[in-house]
């Protein structure tokens, strides 16, 4: 095995594992907020899998691609999971902003 | 099958959880689930490129990545009309 073949089994291991670990969370998790932070390792994985097809291929139209798409997955994932914790709190309570009722407070600034 | 089919396959596998997850618990924590799935597609889409050594395939993971973003936030907006 080269040194070129360990590099690739390393990342898709690493970025395969980091997507199964995301789903296992997701399942495992009690409410959405909490499923909602195993969302962002997804896009770690995307990284991974894009640099092992990098590291197999080097610069090609593949590779491309994979750098296309992990870029969008890094770039979206959090904004997602912003929206998506915004829009819950919202269908819960009506407003996304902090409530007396919850405790927590604001500094006005 | 090789290194590529077997990453694939785990992944297409990964879809199953998200898809309990959908069927089984509340309206939001699907929308979590889906979110997640989308991601997983578009990467089984990108390794299965890979796998059979046709590039063209990427293009699949190329579209599904933004149409998976648009479909959650459409999801996203229905969720805020529920109460």
């Amino acid at each position: 095995m080269s040194l070129q073949d360990a590099v690739v089994y390393v990342l898709l291991g690493a970025g395969v594992a980091c997507e199964v670990i995301a789903c296992v969370g997701v399942v495992a998790m009690r409410n959405a907020y909490d499923r909602l932070h195993f969302v962002g390792p997804a896009a770690l994985g995307a990284v991974l899998i894009a640099g092992a097809i990098w590291a197999r291929e080097g610069p090609s139209g593949i590779a491309l691609k994979a750098t296309v798409v992990a870029v969008f997955l890094l770039v979206a994932s959090p904004a997602l999971a912003h929206a998506t914790t915004r829009a819950a709190r919202i269908s819960e309570r009506g407003d996304w902003r902090p409530q007396p009722s919850e405790g927590i407070e604001v500094e006005e600034p | 099958m090789n290194e590529w089919e077997v990453a694939a396959a785990v992944l297409v596998a990964a879809l199953v959880p998200c898809v309990w997850v959908c069927l089984r618990r509340s309206f939001a924590e699907g929308v979590v689930a889906v979110q997640l799935a989308g991601t997983i597609g578009a990467l089984a889409l990108l390794v299965v490129a890979e796998a059979e050594g046709r590039e063209p395939f990427g293009d699949l993971a190329m579209v599904a990545a933004p149409l998976s973003f648009a479909g959650t936030l459409v999801f996203l907006r229905f969720l805020e009309r529920m109460r």
